[in-house]
This record gives structure tokens, sequence and C-alpha cells, in this order.
């Protein structure tokens, strides 16, 4: 048996197509680190949180005001909803959370970020359908301690395509396209824009861009507004792919987005998009290639966090280089 | 450039060189900070380091105390090759102190200086918490020559205040007593006037006088040149991370190319008249 | 003069003389009103209900009225020479705030439990105008210069009274607390520890404490040992309250032992949990459970070494990459390596890997410790008191933290401590100075993962079995929410937030639910308003307030203090 008979291509080629559609998940949350980092030198790890609060955002979008329609129209409303409410999260956050830590050590904003994170996943968990301290549930909105499942829509779900040997799910399609769109309107806004070339100044030397009359509070907010539309569009994806959702979704999706992030050099827009296709590709590689006990499904989050050490630990500047290097 | 050089040896107190550095070359990316150069320092000697902003003083430094790693050369100390690890060039018997001082600012005067016995001390663990023999009479030691250190530089008084909360000129003291307290053989003192008046300047060069006639060798980078030519037994004037001249203080004092260097720089960033002949 | 706020400053002089009569007149209000009946209905909050029989929360509102009396007559009468050295017109202020706060909460829960206001009888509404009166006189009465509490000084016999009485009075607090069934009640109770504690805090008498427990360290340390040791004594044989308690000290052991890492190193491990884990299945599986996969069985005093040991090599692989990692990062990476310790723990059952943990069964049916012929699972009784199953960890755990807080204290008391803190400071200096940077981080790596290691080894036993799922991220940070809530970086700071952490939940059945949303936002509000937490290193709390000036030259004296 040759390594290139059809079954061993096919196969390759799947894993090629799966790791893609993880990698463009990866991709469209590692961008949120990305961009915030590049600005304020501050690694936000409760940005998990808000790709997971998206995916609620668009699942609560159809359950109150489209319920049981699953044509493709409701598709962009899903999506609308899920931006607002990653969008809202994540500027609050920023504004009553972080802001105030702006000159503070170090293991101040990362210990509170942890605390968002779970403070985030619980207010989910216990009060995603009813409103705190009463048992009111006007909507009648599904318990969010279990996984919920995510409306299906038309064209976007249902049958995957059959190409030779391999399998490609619709919603892997609808992944993929949002990234492809998603960096496109990102490139065209930070480099063509006048808020874009101020996240850029501000980057650069907030002391400066803000002597220059650029208004660098409203530039961070932009940049966590930002992270939090592409968060929120692959919590839409994610919700399509998996078929439900649940509170928990976002740690891990977090740690493998940032593991992107910091593999594509932390900082580089550019870059966290590649470092999430190069990681979802590695881990779908992975889970097939990996022999004997120690491959396969059960040990991918440990291949996964072992590279993710591995990373920050040899190539803390990343494959394409990062904007800063002193992480002391 | 060979004159000089001869000027030294004729000049050199006891002739034992402590401190060689050969050829010392520090790039960044195609920047050149530092560019073969060569310094050796004897014991007991005072050597001054001068040259306009930028000329890569503090860069040398950081190359002789381990900070950075040379791209060529040599570093030695009595002979012996120095590895480029700060900790190893401060346990063979070189301190520095910084431009920007860096106390732990958090920490009382007496704790810091006590900080700098560390790498002459070596409980471990062990000793520590069982408080044993060993325990007992390194701390007695390191508390009891860190409060003669503090004596030293004059801030006996000083021994419980934060080095955050002292003024200025007592931190660039407390600094050198720190550095004094890894037990040195030579001492290299980043601009220690620096932000000083005229009074303090005074007493910085008794206090490296009274360093220098302890034992010690200095080398001390200064902008302040009444200050170094008063000082030193032996001035390197840098420029553009290239020696310039190398002299007694006279010497250098009337070296034509020095004063062209600093009114040059000081004109016309595109004088060329700092190259060496 | 210092003006008042609120108060305009011409009612204060117009009516000020009259804040002392009235204040008196309150506080015997409010001790007459809790002598008769509260409540109608027996059945609520205790029993409120019998005059001339107070109820626990009557003897509170006494208790209340009581210092205020003597708050009162120190400010004006007997008791003026107190007076001049306490603050004492800012004590009572805080002291009647929180006591009307009570008696409104009081009021509240009678009628929330009992169902409707008709249940409050006449005391109760005394009590409460009583409360009214000395809130009223208190913010009438003026604040005067007072002398520095930090200078006062009794003879040594009494301040180490002062101490054993503190010391008395947290115990029997504490056995009470913990007594307490009812919510509302413990609630109430928490209230006035507050108000009291804040009491003491304007009169300057905390700080005072402060001094006078830096003066007699010895005798505070053994004081506190000797409360601990009596506390199962106070149960009367009921384990309930000492299997808490013997949970918060494994709880504490591990946030210790973390607290070397984060507050005396400040490196910030998000993984620490998988130490204790490891402990803890080297326990199990060396134990003699049917499902331990070790066929050695050594004597348990060799488990825990080895369990340490185990944990120290893992603590040491952890700690490897701080030679290239730091900040940040390095968090990311502890993070990574506590969830893969999880991960491998869910995973070796047999099917992907050896067996050696029975996958996310884990190892059940772990048998209680022996030493001779001394078992844990069993009843004993001494000096007449039956001390039960958890009472036997609870020693055997006291132990351990005394074993920690020794480690803990002279290693921050040494050389290597005064390195640590030079790395925290400044790690370019300090390296520059001669310090080992790597070498002492790794150190703290494993000082850490050791003494956690050894507190599994003793878990794995108490908790009867170990799974993968007792060791996931968030206890890690919910050991680290101790320690920022506690004091970095502080053994008191550290013991405060573990019990907070564990006994609020186990007492209150709504926090029990909202814990962990509690427990996040708590972390994000004490980063925003206290970083340095409750019990605050001073140190630490200067590295967090780098440009309070007048802070540093506030504290220069108790750092000197506390290093020699």
């Amino acid at each position: 048996m040759g390594i290139f008979d059809q079954q061993n291509l096919d196969t390759f080629v799947q894993q090629l197509v799966n790791g893609l559609t993880l990698g463009s998940l990866y991709a469209l949350i590692a961008v949120g680190y990305t961009v915030v980092y590049g600005i304020l030198q501050l690694i936000n790890f409760a940005h998990g949180e808000i790709f997971m609060i998206g995916a609620f955002g668009a699942l609560s979008t159809s359950l109150v005001l489209f319920r049981g329609q699953t044509a493709l129209w409701v598709l962009p409303f899903m999506i609308i909803g899920a931006i607002i409410a990653s969008v809202g999260t994540a500027v609050l956050m920023e504004r009553f959370a972080y802001r105030p830590l702006r000159h503070a050590p170090r293991l101040a904003p990362l210990i509170t970020a942890i605390g968002i994170s779970v403070f985030l996943q619980e207010l989910v968990r216990l009060n995603y359908n009813h409103v705190p301290f009463t048992s009111w549930n006007p909507f009648n909105l599904p318990d969010a301690k279990s996984r919920i499942p995510f409306p299906q829509i038309d064209v976007v779900t249902g049958p995957a395509f059959q190409i030779g040997g391999v399998t490609i799910q619709r919603s892997a399609i609808f992944t993929i396209g949002a990234l492809l769109m998603c960096a496109a309107l990102l490139w065209y806004f930070i480099n063509r824009t006048k808020t874009g070339r101020g996240m850029q100044a501000v980057s650069q030397d907030a002391d400066t861009a803000r002597l220059m009359g650029i208004n660098v509070d409203r530039i961070i907010v932009v940049a966590f507004a930002h992270g939090a539309v592409l968060a929120g569009i692959a919590g839409v994806a994610q919700g399509l792919q998996n078929n439900n959702i649940d509170f928990r979704m976002g740690f891990l999706a977090g740690l493998k987005a940032f593991t992107a992030a910091v593999l594509g050099g932390i900082g580089n827009i550019q870059g966290a998009v590649v470092g999430g296709l190069v990681l979802g590709v590695a881990e779908g590689m992975a889970t097939q290639y990996i022999p004997g006990q120690f491959g396969g499904s059960p040990w991918k989050d440990v291949w996964a966090f072992v590279l993710l050490i591995l990373v920050l630990v040899f190539r803390p500047q990343g494959l394409l280089g990062a904007k800063a290097v002193d992480r002391a | 450039m060979t004159v000089t050089a001869e000027a030294v040896g004729a000049k050199a107190p006891t002739g034992v060189p402590l401190l060689q550095a050969e050829g010392v070359i520090m790039r960044f990316g195609g920047l050149t900070a530092v560019n073969n150069v060569t310094m050796s320092v004897s014991e007991g000697e005072i050597v001054g380091l001068i040259g306009p902003n930028g000329a890569g003083k503090t860069t040398f430094f950081n190359c002789l105390t381990g900070m950075y790693k040379p791209t060529e050369g040599h570093v030695r100390l009595s002979g012996v090759e120095l590895p480029p690890k700060p900790r190893a060039v401060v346990k063979a018997g070189m301190a520095r102190t910084f431009q920007n001082i860096r106390l732990f600012a958090n920490m009382t005067a007496l704790e810091n200086v006590m900080v700098g016995r560390y790498c002459r001390t070596s409980s471990g663990a062990f000793t520590s918490i069982v408080h044993g023999p060993k325990f007992r009479r390194e701390e007695a030691e390191t508390r009891e020559r860190a409060q003669e250190l503090l004596d030293f530089v004059g801030l006996g008084t000083s021994t419980d205040h934060l080095a955050r909360n002292m003024p200025y000129g007592n931190q660039r003291r407390l600094e050198i007593a720190r550095a004094l307290a890894t037990d040195p053989k030579l001492i290299l003192l980043d601009e220690p006037t620096a932000g000083m008046n005229p009074l303090e300047t005074r007493q910085a060069s008794d206090l490296i006088f009274k360093i220098r006639d302890s034992g010690l060798a200095v080398v001390v980078i200064e902008h302040d040149m009444r200050f170094i030519f008063n000082l030193c037994d032996r001035v390197l004037c840098l420029v553009r991370g290239e020696t310039l001249v190398e002299g007694t203080p006279d010497e250098v004092q009337s070296d034509p190319r020095v004063i062209e260097a600093y009114i040059g720089t000081g004109t016309d960033d595109d004088d060329e008249a700092g190259d060496t002949p | 003069m210092i003006r008042i706020p609120n108060i305009p400053e011409s009612v204060v002089v117009k009516h000020g003389p009259k804040a002392w009569p009235l204040g008196l007149a309150g506080a015997g209000l409010l001790i007459i009103g809790s002598l008769l009946s509260w409540s109608f209905d027996p059945q609520v909050l205790g029993d409120l209900s019998i005059s001339f029989n107070p109820g626990a929360l009557q003897i509170m509102a006494i208790a209340q009225s009581v210092l205020a009396i003597i708050l009162l007559l120190a400010d004006k009468g007997p008791l003026t020479s107190f007076g001049e050295w306490a603050d004492t017109a800012l004590a009572l202020r805080a002291l009647a705030t929180w006591a009307l706060l009570f008696m409104a909460l009081v009021l509240v829960a009678i009628t929330v439990e009992a169902g409707g206001l008709v249940n409050i009888e006449p005391g109760g509404w005394i009590s409460f105008l009583g409360a009214v009166l000395v809130f009223a006189s208190s913010r009438l009465v003026l604040p005067r210069e007072t002398r520095d509490l930090g200078h006062a000084r009794l003879p040594d016999w009494s301040e180490i009274l002062v101490i054993v009485i503190l010391m008395a009075a947290i115990l029997f607090g504490t056995a009470f607390a913990l007594g307490l069934t009812d919510a509302w009640e413990f609630v109430l109770f928490l209230m006035v520890v507050t108000g009291v504690l804040i009491t003491g805090v304007r009169a300057g008498l905390l700080t005072w404490l402060g001094h006078v427990t830096t003066r007699h360290k010895r005798v505070l340390m053994l004081a506190a040992f000797a409360v601990a040791f009596l506390f199962p004594f106070t149960q009367n044989g009921s384990d309930a309250n000492m299997s808490i308690a013997s949970q918060v000290l494994i709880f504490a052991a591990a946030a210790m032992g973390l607290n070397i890492v984060v507050g005396l190193a400040g490196l910030l491990d998000l993984g620490y949990i998988a130490f204790l884990g490891a402990g803890a299945y080297v326990g199990a599986t060396m134990s003699t459970s049917a499902f331990a996969t070790i066929g050695w069985k050594p004597p348990f005093i060799v488990v825990m070494l080895v369990g340490g040991c185990v944990s120290a090599t893992l603590g040491l692989i952890i700690g490897a990459p701080t030679l290239r990692v730091s900040g940040d990062y390095l968090a990311i990476v502890t993070l990574g390596f506590g969830e893969i310790f999880r991960l491998t723990m869910f995973n070796l059952d047999g099917n992907n890997g050896p067996n050696l943990t029975h996958g996310p069964n884990g190892v059940p049916a772990i048998p209680d410790l022996t030493f001779g012929s001394f078992n844990f699972g069993d009843t004993h009784t001494l000096l007449g008191i039956p001390l039960a199953r958890f009472s036997n960890y609870y020693f055997l755990l006291l132990l351990l933290i005394a074993f920690i807080i020794l480690v803990f204290s002279r290693l921050n008391n040494s050389r290597i401590g005064r390195g640590w803190v030079a790395i925290r400071e400044d790690e370019k200096a300090a390296e520059a100075m001669g310090v080992n940077v790597f070498g002492l981080k790794i150190l703290a790596f494993v000082v850490g993962a050791f003494l956690a290691g050894l507190a599994g080894t003793i878990k794995a036993h108490q908790d009867v079995s170990v799974t993968p799922d007792q060791y996931i991220f968030l206890e890690s940070a919910f050991l680290l929410a101790a320690i920022v809530l506690g004091g970095m970086g502080t053994v008191a700071g550290v013991l405060i937030g573990a019990v907070i952490l564990k006994l609020l939940p186990e007492k209150l059945r709504f926090f029990a639910d909202y814990r962990l949303l509690l427990f996040g936002l708590l972390l994000v509000l004490m980063m925003r308003f206290r970083p340095e937490g409750l019990v605050a290193s001073r140190r630490r709390q200067l590295e967090f307030h780098e440009e309070d000036e007048e802070l540093a030259v506030r504290v220069e004296g108790d750092i000197a203090e506390v290093v020699i």
C-alpha cells in the first residue's frame, strides 16, 4: 500500500478540510486577542467568554423573535444579535473592569480576566432562562445548565457535500467564508479608515497619539468591539457546526484561539489568521496521525495544550513575529 | 591610538590588568552600537568613560556585565574569561550601578544592600527553614556587613527607610552600597552624579575616592567633565561606539578631537570628525 | 476641627451637647427593647418571643449597645483616659451605623420569615428606636485629635492577656457562628462582627492590635494554634462542622503553598490544583483501596513523602519554562500544564494508555488512615468529649498547616525571601546583583508543589475517593481567589480568604448556588478596589500602589518592624 493511494489521500484531504474549518473558527476568535494586545499590551483572557456570549446572543435572537423559523433570512438577524450581545459585553467589560487597571501591575488585569470569565459563565448558566432573582421567564428560554440545541438554518446546515471521498459540511463553508469576509473588512477598516489609522497610531505609541489629538480611550473601546464582532460571528459559526452550545464553550476555544494568536505573533492581525489556520490543521492532523494509545480524540486536547506550551516557551514571538517581545 | 596606549602602560599604578575588554563589538540588527572597543583597568585605578549621548557607553557597560552578549570580543576579569551572564559576572567580582536608578523600591535601605550579599552567601531552603547554624551565621554576617556598607556610603542612619522614600542623592549612594555588598574587585558606575547639585557631586567624588582607597578599581561613565577629569587616573572617550581617545585626563582634555566630537555632535549630527584616524 | 460630612456645622454646634445624653438614652432603649420580646412567632430566628430571656440576636444587640455606652463614656465621663488614645467619635459612628443596619435587617427578617409586619412585638420597635437614637447621637459627636495609638504600650502581661482574650473570642465566635443553622442569624452575626471590626479600625484599635501582635509574635502563634486545637472540643462530638473545618484546612494548606509561588515569588500559577491532585492520586493509588493500582503499600508517612516528591517533580517541570517565559505567558503555560494533568488522569483508564487512575471514575473506596491502632475513621473520646472522623483529620491537617506556615514564614524571612522580593521588584536588577533568578523561581514552584502534594495525600483519604473532576481549572482559580481576597504574601490573609471562600457557601444556601458568580465578581472588585487583599502584606500593598507616596511614608516603619 503506497502512501499516496486514494484512501489515504482522501483521509488527508478530509483532515485538512476539518482543520481549516476549525482553524477559521480559531482565527476569528484569535483576532480579538491580537487587536486588543496590539493596542493595550493586555491579554484579554476573558475573550473566550465573549465568543460564548455571542453564540447565546444569536440563540436568543432566534428563540425570541423567530422561534421555529429556519429560513436563510433569519441568519443575518442572528448574526446581528450575536454581535450586539458580544460587543455590548466587551465594551462593558473594558469600561468597568479593565479601564481602571490601566496602570496596575500585570497581575491585576489577569486576575480580573479570570474573574470576568467565571462571572460571565455563571451568569449565563444561572440566569439565561430567567430574570435574575426571580423565576420569570417571559420568552420561555431553555435552561443553560446543560447543552442547548442551536437553531438550524436552511441552506447553511443540512446534508453535507460529498466531493470524492471527502465530506464538506455546509456550516464549514459558512465558517471559512465568514473568516475570509471578516478578514477583508478588517483589513479595509484598519488601513483605509480614519479610526483604523488611529488604531495603528495608538498601537505604535499611545502617549504620542494622545498628544496628536487621538482619543485613546475611544480607540481602545473600538479595538475591544472589533474583537467582539468577530468573536460573535465565530459564536454563530460554532453553533451551526456543532448543533448545540453551552456556557463552557468559551474556555477551551478561547485558550486555543489565544494559542493561535501567539503562534501568529501576538499583535499581528494577519498572524492571528495564519496562526488560527495552522493550529486548526495541526489539531486535525494530530487527531488522525498520532498513532497508538496516546492518539485519537481523547488525547487531542492534551496535544493542543502541549502545542500551546511549546509555542509560548519556544516561539513566544510567533511564526510571523510579534509587535512587542518583552512579556515581563 | 598607539601613543595613548603607551601612556596608559606608563601610568598604570600597579601594572596588573584587572579587567581586560578586547575588541568588544555589539550589533543590534544593522546598528553597531559598540565597535571594537578595547579597555583595560588595573587594580586601584579609576577609569572614566566619556562620550556624547548615544556613544555606546551604557551599551558597553552592559556588554561588560553580561546584560548583553557581545557580538564579538572578549571580557576577562583577573585573566579569566567572563561568561555573558550577569550573575556569573557579579560572582567573579564585578558589580555595577544603573544610569536610571534601579533600586528595589519597596525594600528598605538595609534590605537592598542585603540583597547584594546574595551571591556571597549560600544558605539553602533547608537551613533557612530549620534555622540551622549556617543560616544564623550568614544572616547575622549579612546584616552586619550591610550596615557597615550603609555607614561607609554615609547612609548609616537611613537603615530602615524605604528606598522609594529616600532623596535622589541617597538613592544613588544606596545603589553603590548595594553593588559594594557583592564584594567586587571592580565597580562600574553609570552616571553616578546625574541630576546632582555641586555639593552632592563633590560628596560623590569623595565617595569614589574612598572606594578606590579601599582597594577597588572603578570605572565611571559621566557627562560632567570637571567631575571626571578631577576623579580619574585615565579617561576613555567613546564616539559612535568607537574609541576616539584614551589617555590621562590632561591628554584627553586637550585633545582637539574630543572637543570637536562634543561640539560637533552638538551642532551637526552628520559631522564625521569623530572618526579615529 | 474636622468637619462632619452630611450634617451642617450649625446643627452640630447647636445640638452637639445633646449628643451624649441622646446616645446613652438610645443605648439604654436598645438594651431594654432587647430584653423584651421582638417577635410573636417563636419559630423564627431562634426564639425571640420570650421577654427577659434574650435570644442570640437580642444578645448581639445588647452587646452592641454596651459597646456604644463604653464609647460614649470614653468620649465624656469616667473612661476619658481611654478616649485620649482612641478615636471614639469615628468609632461610634461606625458602630451606630452598623447597629442600625442590624436592627433594620432584624425587623425585615422577622417580617419575611413570620409573614408580615404584625409579627413584630413592641420590644423590636423599642430596640429599633434605640438604634436610631444612637445613630443620631453619633452624627452629632465631634471628632477630636487623638494621640497615636501606635505609640500606646501596656505592660507586657496585659498585652498578652489582650491576645489571649482576642483568641478566645475568635474560638467562641467561630463555634457560635458554625452552630447557627439559620441563614438569617448567620448573616446578622456576620454583620455584627463586621460592624465591630470596622468600629475597631475607626477607633484605631486594630492598628494598635497589629503592633501588639508583632511585639508578641510567638504568643500570638501559640495562642492561635491553641484556639485551632481546641476548636473540635467545642463541637460536642458533632462531625458536621468538623467536616467543613477540615475542608477549609485542606483548602487553606493548598492556598498557602500557592501563596509561596504567587505571593512571595510573584509568579502566577493557574494550574496549581494539579499539585494537590498529584498528591491525592499518589495517596489513592498507594492506598489499600481495592481500586488502587500500585502494589506497593508503605506506611502513610512514606506515601506522604512520595506524594510530595511526585508533586515537587511536577513543580520542577512546570517551573522550568520560567527560564524563558514570564508574566501572562507563564500563567497560561501553568494553566496548560494543569489541564494536561487533569486530562491525563481522565484518560489513563486502560483504554487510552495504561490503567493508572480508572479514568473518569477515579479511585473510590479509599480506607481511612490508621497510625498503629489509631484509626481515623473511629470516634475517640478525649476529656469526655467525643471526637469523630473529621476531627481526627482536622488534627492531622492542623499539624500540616503548622508545618506549611513554618516553611512559608521562614523562607520569607531569609535570604531566599529577600531574593524573591528583589525579583518581584526588578528582575533585571536582581539578576545584575547576583540573585539566582531562575533558581529562586523554580524553588518557589518546587516548594509550593511539595506542600500541596503532602496535603493531597491526606485529602485522598479524607474525601474517600479521588476523581479527575475535582481538579479542574476553576479549583485553581478558587485557590488564587483565596489569596487575592485574603492578602498576597501573608499567612493570616490566606487563612481568612480560605475560611471565607469555603465556609460561606456551606452556611448560606443562597450563596451555594451563586457561589461562583459572586466569586468571579469578587475577583474583579478586589483587583479594582483592594488588590493587595484584606490582610495586606505591607510590601505587596506598596507594589500595588506605586504612585501612592503618602502610603509609602506611612508604612515605612511597619516594613522594618516585620523584617527584624
